[in-house]
């Protein structure tokens, strides 16, 4: 037991060793996948089948269990055999589940309510002693700076090693040479932590598995450019952008988009839309939306308002060279277009706009995501000068008490009626 | 002695102490740090509402204008509020020359090379942009010139430590301040001065309580004023506007290199990687000016030091050792609540400094 949870109280304990035993996930999965026998997404039952292998294997403690950030290539991961955890991606079903406010009121009695409320729901569930504890914990500077000090922080409650990549800013001159470096030495200080020696035939074969999943990727984001948009958007933002988060490298990663991919291309072939009519067609920015309950696409949807594509799918990066798995995953991070300048992520909403015909653009502004917010001016400002509607919706991710229905509606409502 | 504004040479801003400045001084710019005034709501449209005020004020004031003498600004990736500033920069007042120096958040050798290159493509860049031609010998007499400076500020403080010299932290910032207004070498024949007076016998400390600070960029010297004002002493100032200083740069060869390497180890901001290096240099300043408590000055919105508060907090407090977080809103002024809440902190110090002195004798 982690000194977190000597400091807490029996109920507390009691569900800590509910939630981190296997058994529990076990036990679990039967019973999910008897209620969602209904699910019309195959893939959607692989995601939940997931997440449950992700909180057996990490409890069990067979595994070595690696805490990663989003934008982290997880298949490093995958390469120690490990299995990884994002507490960003655990702190938004925590969210869809309606449990946030409890572990949100945990984080802000160590973080300020003015950052972004995923991490301050992971510290609560990490305060809850929640999630299997990491053998190591590995970060990405990008697209954030709380991926590089919350993640400290982690390490420091842990009690366990913190190793940041810190990609360079450009693509000029050296910052193929110095994230190279960085990756080869991560690999090597993961391999030294977690006891084992880099496996390099393992590598490559994680890094085809990803190459495999991000071809089936590549499908399913073709078969959604198809009108009627085949595939609503909540759905891209929530399980699609996880599995995209958590699974290149490895096997589930490769059977989620393949099953999505043969689902959407079905839906495609006899021209069958999520929306009974679609009126007009949205691209969303962010990788995220609320995860709670709201009814923000529940009224864009009653509007014939599809939200055909999110900039949380866009492909971004080449294929990938399982016979070089260290410069392939160079170049994915590097080919981040989050990353750097704002013209490059600019340059992919116009291409994401002109791809899915899309008729306007949401940028949602989730509190306290500065990396994000603070390039929505100037990409509305680009929008408007090719004629291209755009909204700012401010909202929050993971925290309801930041969610105002009221007037999100009526901003909705006045940009649904502005379309027409 | 002429200031530097009268100079007819164009003036490039500059916005974070990971910046060399003795590039600028080599090519002959004037650099000018960009510290506005409090200047934060027109920006909001154009960035952010929940951005760093510090960040939302530069905007706001190159949009109204307020830096339209500059020839150029060069911003540091600090942090994703300098990166998206540089961005509307660009895009809002895109005259003249930018440039983002991409500094590491890690410190090892393959960083130091990398901000090596960036250093070069600065120093490049400033080149051809302003038609410039100058070599290493005018970068290396300018990186002199500014480890003059570091030297005699370096002996100020200390002095100042020690009680050899009277000196108000206030008045300590204000010297400080003073170096971006004149010629270096003017300034450093200025300090020189000072210095030369020598110093005087050192004094018992006074009686007062002792505070050391860190954190986010200070809006001026509100808090230095307030605190002194209240009748405590300001041991130390950990603050990009004040004693995160560069150390010493090597002067052999490879001097864009040195320049690398000493800036990347500097005293590190919160930006930096090593939350543990940070904790460990604070609370030895702590130990070593004799501060009794610590004030943590988080800028609203400022993401390095919000998320970096509860790893120094719980470090502090199983040192026991008093810290007190304050919100900086970039208002140029301190606020009652504010006011009151250091007030309440100071006589909790001076309470406790009683009752340590009692139970002692």
């Amino acid at each position: 037991m982690t000194k977190m949870s000597q400091e807490r109280g029996i109920f507390s304990r009691l569900l800590s060793w509910t939630v981190r035993s296997p058994w529990t996930y076990r036990v679990l999965l039967p019973l999910i996948e008897a209620a969602n026998l209904k699910e019309q997404t195959y893939a959607f039952k692989i995601w939940v089948r997931y997440l449950l292998w992700m909180m057996r294997q990490g409890c069990s403690r067979k595994r070595k269990v690696i805490w990663m950030s989003a934008f982290t290539p997880v298949e490093l991961a995958y390469a120690m055999d490990a299995v990884p955890i994002l507490p960003e991606i655990v702190a938004a079903l925590v969210s869809y589940l309606g449990r946030a406010p409890t572990f949100l009121a945990l984080g802000d009695s160590h973080l300020s309510t003015d950052v972004c409320s995923f991490y301050r729901c992971a510290l609560g569930l990490v305060l809850e002693d929640l999630l299997p504890p990491p053998d190591v914990i590995v970060s990405c500077s990008y697209l954030c700076d709380g991926a590089n000090k919350f993640f400290s922080y982690l390490s420091k409650k842990y009690g366990c090693p913190h190793l940041l990549l810190d990609p360079a800013y450009g693509n000029g001159q050296g910052a193929v040479a110095y994230v190279r470096g960085q990756l080869h030495h991560l690999l090597e200080d993961m391999g030294s932590v977690l006891g084992q020696r880099v496996n390099l035939e393992r590598l490559r074969e994680v890094v085809r598995l990803s190459n495999k999943a991000r071809t089936n990727a590549e499908r399913v984001n073709k078969a959604r450019m198809a009108r009627p948009a085949p595939f609503p958007g909540s759905e891209g933002l929530s399980y699609v952008a996880g599995m995209g988060f958590c699974s290149p490298g490895s096997a589930w990663g490769v059977r989620f988009f393949e099953s999505l991919a043969v689902d959407l291309n079905n839906r495609t072939k006899v021209k069958h839309g999520y929306l009974p009519q679609e009126r007009h067609r949205i691209l969303w920015l962010h990788h995220i939306r609320p995860y709670y309950r709201n009814d923000i696409f529940e009224f864009l949807s009653s509007r014939g308002v599809a939200v055909c594509f999110e900039e949380a799918n866009y492909l971004y990066y080449p294929p990938l060279d399982p016979d070089n798995p260290l410069d392939s995953l160079v170049k994915k991070v590097l080919s981040n277009v989050w990353r750097g300048p704002l013209e490059r992520r600019i340059q992919a909403v116009l291409a994401m706009v002109r791809d899915y015909k899309a008729d306007a653009v949401i940028h949602f502004s989730h509190w306290g995501c500065r990396q994000s917010c603070g390039g929505a001016a100037v990409i509305g400002e680009v929008l408007k000068q090719r004629g291209i509607p755009y909204m700012v919706l401010y909202g929050d991710g993971a925290d309801p008490d930041n969610n105002f229905p009221g007037q999100t509606r009526t901003r909705l409502q006045a940009f649904a009626e502005m379309l027409g | 002695m002429k200031y530097a504004s009268d100079w007819q040479r164009p003036k490039v801003g500059w916005t974070c102490t990971y910046i060399p400045v003795e590039i600028l001084e080599a090519a002959s710019v004037i650099p000018v740090r960009i510290v506005p005034e409090p200047w934060a709501e027109k920006a909001d449209a154009f960035l952010d509402p929940n951005f760093c005020p510090y960040v939302r004020a530069c905007l706001g004031k190159a949009l109204d204008g307020g830096y339209d003498e500059l020839s150029g600004i060069i911003v540091a990736n600090s942090c994703d509020a300098m990166r998206r500033l540089h961005d509307a920069w660009r895009y809002y007042c895109p005259r003249g020359f930018h440039f983002l120096l991409d500094v590491p958040r890690i410190v090892t050798q393959d960083a130091v090379e990398y901000l090596r290159a960036g250093l070069d493509d600065l120093f490049s860049s400033l080149q051809s942009h302003f038609g410039l031609d100058i070599g290493e010998e005018d970068l290396r007499q300018a990186v002199g010139e500014l480890n003059r400076t570091r030297s005699l500020l370096g002996i100020l403080l200390s002095w100042r430590r020690q009680g050899r010299v009277e000196l108000s932290y206030a008045d300590f910032l204000f010297i400080l301040d003073k170096q971006w207004e004149l010629p270096r070498q003017g300034y450093n024949y200025a300090l020189e001065r000072v210095i030369e007076a020598g110093p005087k016998a050192p004094t018992a400390r006074a009686n007062k309580p002792r505070v050391f600070i860190t954190g986010s960029i200070l809006d001026g010297r509100a808090l230095i004023d307030l605190i002194e004002d209240l009748g405590a002493t300001v041991a130390g100032v950990d603050s990009c506007m004040a004693e995160r200083i560069v150390p010493q740069v090597d002067l052999g060869e490879d001097i864009l290199g040195n320049l690398a390497r000493s800036y990347l180890n500097k005293i590190p901001c919160a930006r930096m990687k090593d939350s543990k290096k940070r904790a460990e240099y604070i609370i030895g300043k702590i130990r070593e000016t004799g501060a009794e408590g610590l004030i943590y000055v988080g800028l609203k919105f400022c993401d390095p030091y919000l998320y970096e508060w509860p790893y120094l907090m719980e470090e502090m407090r199983v040192r026991r050792l008093p810290v007190l977080f304050l919100e900086g809103e970039y208002r140029g002024r301190m606020g009652g609540g504010i006011r009151t809440r250091v007030q309440a902190f100071l006589e909790m110090l001076g309470a406790r400094k009683l009752v340590t002195e009692g139970a002692t004798e």
